[in-house]
This record gives structure tokens, sequence and C-alpha cells, in this order.
């Protein structure tokens, strides 16, 4: 599969007086996953319905693959909104096939491709259950196939492992892994820092309308990394302290006896080598690490902070 | 419930005729009559009786006694009698009497024993007073029937008047067509609404196509059910004639429905009447194809307008109980327009009639009567701008409709008001 591009320019929205994107822009790198961050109401739902042409934007453009967004584009697109919902009294096999053909996949198609997922997930008796019958783990299952059935470019999942148990959450993760090896495109939006770590390349992270943060994960925790290290040794915390002097900050510690944890700051420039030169005659090392502050801790941060857009 | 709903409707006729027939009460009246008006004693039957032959007879459901001095009251409790007619000389002035009764009886033996009362005095009159002959008397009431005729059509009786009659019978179905079709809508639009799978199909298609095919599809889903329940129905009827002509309706029944039922509302006189020329010449006169079609065009033309409204209803709210500001308004016109359907059977080229005809949300029944009564070349203008309306205001509708229902159905949690829905129409895509 020849893998898509998505770019958004100066997208700009407003409901009623209430301002819903102000002057956002993004860019999705061709078969990568995208992470996009914010607190609620700060505007992701906003732009995914605009990518989808549920609504359209009062100012800006959006691209796909270079082209401006065509109704053709919506065939290639999938879409798992974060309200998740089904006819509930239709059958499961028949509407997936349904919601695969809107798409514009044929019928048959469609049937083979349903029939493969059903292996895979093995839920085959569940063909014919009318969706009111399912559990839901089982209907948030069955709405995960039916946003890939048609074998989308672009894959727009909005929290995705909402509601999903650690197994499921897993075989869902592990399922956006194989799309991407694929080639598919992802945006990924969601709370669900862990699995923005594990999976995504670049975020983006959007608070109060406006776009605050943007870049590779591992960019942008080196951006906020802030010189701390975490060293585990056994011996005297006082020398090890008097050790530290002028050139390192004691943040905290934690003792058990002998073996004590702390938390160190590197202050004027030193790196990680003079403070193990600093420290290493007065304590048995038993290990080091440098504190790379967690997506979630830089979400937090960022947006309480209410840092202005970059 | 497609099937369903004919023979349950077919079953309810018939348990509503078999209960009528079944329950007629037994009446045991007792006549007294204190100054002997109509009454006489047969010495050796030692008993009183009606003395004008014909009047007052007994049959399985009604006896009739007579006496001129009226029992005690405690006597009457615990007699046979269930009624009692009293009267004295003064009735033929002050024209009023009593009937007292143990248990209240129905209207139709009231009236029936009035009745009988009434054309026993009147014989009497007639008869003795006046001293004339009674037939020659009756012959004296003279009911004259003035045969409508058209000055443009002076050949034939205009049976106009009957065939707003039968045009009724098709404004009734649209009426309920539209009024049960168009809810519809708005609660399929509701149910995609709550169970939230409306976003991942307006990723696919555009809301106004969506909202296009949920009038079309239901639209088509009712006009199945209609022809469906038009031939069972008609299955049935004749099912039903059979069973009728073959005894289920005897003789006695037939009585006995007789002293119950007041003049006029006869049920087996409804099948003479149709074996009369008259209301065979009314069916001929209706210009069916012209008939049957419009009828079709004004059943989907209405259900199309209200289906759009409905739509958008449904879109405005997030469950069935908000819809309740927003029904009323949109009900009302058709509510109206099944009232000045029923005054144009009565006034068929009243102005009334005419110009509700040509209004959009009020057409479809009102000209349903029109239609039935047929157009001349001086007013078949008025038919074809009643279409050209309607399918304006169709169009009008359905675009009005889509704005409200593309931002609607998105929106969750607010209760719009009518400006607030206004606003909705300028929203940009």
């Amino acid at each position: 599969m020849s893998s898509v591009s998505l770019k958004v320019e100066n997208v700009s929205k407003a409901y009623a007086g209430h301002q819903a994107l102000n002057d956002v822009s993004i860019s999705v790198d061709p078969g990568s996953v995208y992470g996009l961050l914010g607190p609620n109401g700060a505007g992701k739902t906003s732009l995914i319905r605009i990518i989808n042409q549920i609504t359209a934007p009062d100012s800006g453009h959006v691209y796909i693959d270079n082209q401006p967004l065509s109704h053709e584009h919506t065939q290639i697109i999938g879409y798992l909104p974060e309200e998740r919902g089904l006819y509930k009294k239709m059958k499961i096999g028949e509407q997936m096939i349904y919601l695969a053909r809107l798409k514009g996949m044929t019928s048959a198609l469609a049937h083979s491709k349903l029939k493969g997922w059903f292996e895979k997930f093995e839920i085959q008796p569940w063909w014919e259950k009318k969706v009111e019958e399912l559990s839901k783990g089982m209907a948030q299952k069955i709405q995960f196939i039916s946003t890939v059935l048609h074998e989308p470019k672009l894959l727009i999942l909005d929290e995705p492992f909402s509601g999903f148990d650690p197994v499921n959450a897993q075989l869902i993760r592990n399922e956006i892994l194989e799309l991407k090896r694929k080639g598919t495109t992802i945006i990924l939006s969601t709370h669900n820092m862990t699995s923005v770590e594990e999976i995504c390349e670049k975020i983006a992270l959007i608070n109060k309308s406006k776009k605050v943060l943007e870049g590779s994960v591992s960019e942008i925790r080196a951006m906020h990394k802030s010189d701390l290290y975490s060293i585990v040794f056994t011996g005297n915390l006082l020398a090890f302290t008097n050790a530290l002097w002028a050139n390192f900050e004691l943040v905290n510690s934690i003792s058990e006896g002998q073996k004590h944890i702390c938390t160190v700051r590197l202050l004027r420039g030193n790196n990680l080598n003079r403070l193990l030169e600093a420290t290493l005659p007065h304590a048995e090392i038993v290990s080091v690490q440098e504190i790379i502050p967690s997506m979630n801790d830089i979400f937090v941060q960022t947006v309480s902070s209410n840092t202005p857009a970059i | 419930m497609t099937f369903l709903a004919p023979v349950l409707f077919a079953g309810l006729m018939a348990a509503a005729i078999w209960v009528s027939t079944s329950d007629t009460d037994k009446h045991h009246v007792l006549v007294v009559d204190y100054a002997a008006i109509i009454t006489a004693y047969d010495s050796t039957l030692n008993k009183h009786y009606c003395r004008i032959p014909g009047k007052f007879q007994s049959t399985e459901t009604i006896t009739y006694d007579f006496r001129t001095s009226r029992p005690d009251d405690q006597d009457f409790i615990d007699g046979p009698y269930t009624l009692m007619v009293e009267f004295d000389e003064g009735i033929s002035e002050n024209l009023a009497g009593h009937l007292i009764y143990k248990k209240l009886p129905s209207i139709q033996v009231a009236q029936s024993i009035t009745r009988e009362l009434e054309s026993t005095l009147e014989m009497i009159k007639v008869t003795e007073e006046l001293e004339m002959d009674y037939e020659k008397y009756k012959r004296l009431r003279m009911p004259i029937s003035l045969v409508q005729k058209d000055i443009q059509n002076q050949d034939e009786a205009s049976t106009k008047q009957e065939q707003a009659g039968v045009g009724m019978v098709f404004s009734i179905i649209i009426f309920f067509f539209i009024f049960l079709y168009s809810a519809q809508v708005m609660r399929g639009v509701i149910e995609e609404k709550t169970n939230r799978i409306l976003e991942i199909i307006v990723s696919s298609v555009k809301p106004f196509e969506l909202m296009m095919g949920k009038i079309i599809g239901i639209g088509l889903v009712g006009l199945t059910q209609f022809f469906m329940w038009i031939g069972l129905s008609f299955v049935i009827m004749l099912i039903g004639q059979v069973v009728f002509e073959s005894g289920a309706l005897n003789s006695a029944t037939v009585q006995g429905m007789n002293t119950g039922v007041p003049e006029g509302m006869m049920q087996p006189d409804f099948y003479a009447a149709l074996a009369q020329n008259e209301v065979f010449n009314v069916i001929l006169r209706i210009n069916w194809p012209l008939m049957i079609g419009l009828f079709l065009f004004y059943f989907i033309g209405g259900y199309m307008l209200y289906g759009a409204l409905f739509a958008a209803i449904g879109a405005a709210v997030d469950n069935e109980t908000d819809t309740q500001q927003f029904m009323t308004p949109v009900m009302l016109p058709l509510f109206f327009s099944y009232f000045v359907a029923i005054m144009s059977v009565q006034n068929p080229e009243g102005q009334a009639s005419t110009i509700f005809s040509l209004v959009p949300f009020t057409a479809p029944p009102v000209m349903m009567v029109r239609i039935a009564m047929g157009f001349d070349s001086g007013t078949i203008w008025q038919l074809i701008l009643s279409i050209v309306l309607l399918i304006g205001a169709i169009v009008a509708t359905t675009w009005f409709a889509g704005k409200v229902y593309r931002v609607g159905i998105l929106m969750y949690g607010k209760k719009p008001s009518y400006k607030e829905l206004w606003k909705w129409v300028f929203y940009k895509g």
C-alpha cells in the first residue's frame, strides 16, 4: 500500500461564539503513527471531524497526499470515534459489510475480508448475532474491525483503548502496529500516555484550541529534560551529599537502611561523568539512570502552565 | 405487524358487531296508562292490552304489559318488570310522561319506546280526533328530494356531494399515513443519534444524503405496508361478507338490532344501499385514474413534506421527550387540514375548501375531497397550482430540514430554541 501524508494548514473553526480551533497546523508523515494529544475540550475532536469532512473549517486547508480534501478521501479514511455506537438491532456481519460498502468496498470483498477478521479474532460464532447481544468489550472489538475493514490508508482513532481490558488493549495495540507495518498512516488521539510513548513517532499537543507542542516523542522528551538523574547506592548518605557540593543538587532521597535512592540534578554545566567522579569514592553505586520526563508529565506540565503556542 | 394489523382490525370489527348483537338487554315494560288513552281491557283474558293494532308488539327482547293503575314502588322493584312507562290524559297537552327504571336502559331502548308511544298517540289523534284515514295522513308528509344539477351539465343528476364523501375516505387514509410515518422518520433519526452511529455514517456520506435516505426508505416501507393492508383487508372483507350472509346475521338478531338501533343506523341496510344504483352512479362518476394517480402524488408528497420536518425535529433533540415542543406546531396544520377536509365534504365548492387545497401543508387531505368531485375547465388551474405549490414546498422544506439536520445530528446536550434552529440554517457546512 502506498502511504499517504496528511497536512493541516492554519485551520480555524468556531461554533456559536466558542472558538474550537485557532490557527492549528499539523503535519503527518506517510506511514507514521501520529499522536494527537490534549485535554478534553481542547479541540481534538473538532479537528478530527474536519479531517473526516463531517464539518468544514472556517478557514485553513487540509491536504491528503498534497491533494486538497475532497469527498473521495472519505473512502480511504477509517474513523473510530470516541463515542462508539452501532445499530443495535442489526446483525453484526450484515452491519459491518454495510459500513464497508458505505466506504466504497464491494459487498463480496467486504464479506471475505470480514471472515478473515472474524477468524483472526476468533469470533466467528458472532456473525449472526445482533449488536445488542454483545458485551461492551466485544462491541468495541467489532467497532474496531468495522473501522479497518475497508483497508483505509489513513486511520483516525479517537481514544481507541478506552473501555478495553488490558488483554484486549494489547490486542488492539498489536493490530495498530501491524497496520502501521503495512503502511497505514495512523492518527491516534488519546489520553493514554503509555501507548503514546510506545507507538507514536510524532505528537501534537492541542490546548484551548491552539497547538502548543509538536515534534517527535524523543525530541519532546529530550526538550523537557531537566538534567535529573536517579542514583541508587549503598553507603553513607551524608558523605554522598557532601560530595555533591555545589556542582549537583540533591532534589530528594529515599532511604532503606543502607540503601539510598537519590534524585540529583546536574548544575553548572556538569555532566554525568562528573557526577560519578564526585560520588564514586564515597558510595557504592548500584545504578544510575537519567530521569526523562514521561509524556504524561510533559502533558500535565504543559497544559497546566498554559504555555503560549509555539 | 404488517400482516397482523388487518387481521387484528377485522377481528376487532367482528368482536364489536358480536358484542352489539349479543348484548341487547331483555326488557319487560309496564305501560301505565292512567287515562286509558291507548289501553283497553279484555275481560275474557282479564288483562289490559294496547287497543291500537300493530303497536307495542312484544318481541324476544322486549315485552309490553298494560295497566291503568300503577303498582307500589316496592312491588315494582320486586316484580319482573324492568321499565315502567306512565302517562295520563295531560299527555296530549304537555307531551310528557315518565320512564321509570330499575336499571338505566340503553338510549336505543328508551328511544324505541318513545317512538312507539309517539306513533301510537299520533295514530289515535289522526283516526279518532281528526277522523282521517291513516294512510291518507301518511301521504301528507311529502319527503321532497331536490336533485342537484350543475348548470354546466344539466343532463345528469349531480352526485358531487356523494363523490366528496368518497374523497373523504382517501383524505383519512392520507392523514393517518402522514401522521404515522413522519413520526417514524423522527424516531429513526433520534435512534441513530442516541446510539452514536451517526458520526461514523456521516464520515462516509453527506448528512443530506442520510436524511433523504431515511425519509425515502421509511416512505417505501410505509407504502409497502399500506398496499399489503389494502390487499389483506380486501381478502378479509370478502371472507367476512360470506360469513355474514351465511347466517351469522339471522332474522332474530336483525330484529333484536332493530329495536335496539335508532333509525338510519341499521347495518344490514348498508349492504342494501350498496346494491342501489345511486351509490353505483357515484362510483362511476369519479375519475378513477386521476383519483388514484393524484392520491399517490399527494400521499407521497404530503409524507415527504412532513417527513422532512420531522427529520429536522429528530436531529434537533437528544431524545423523544424533548420532541414535544416541536411536534405541536408541526402537527397543527395536519390536524387542521383534516377538519377542513370534513368541512369540504359539507361545502365542497366553498372558499375554505379552495384555499386550503392550495396551501401545501393542508393540501393533501383537502384535495382528495375536491379531486373526487372532479374539476372542470374553469377550476383545473387550481389543481395544477396546488401540485406546483406542493412540489415547491417540498423542495423548500427539505432544504431547510437538511440544514437543521446537518447541524443537529452532531449537537448533544443542548435543547435548542426556535431562534437557535433558525441560526443553524445559516451555519457553514
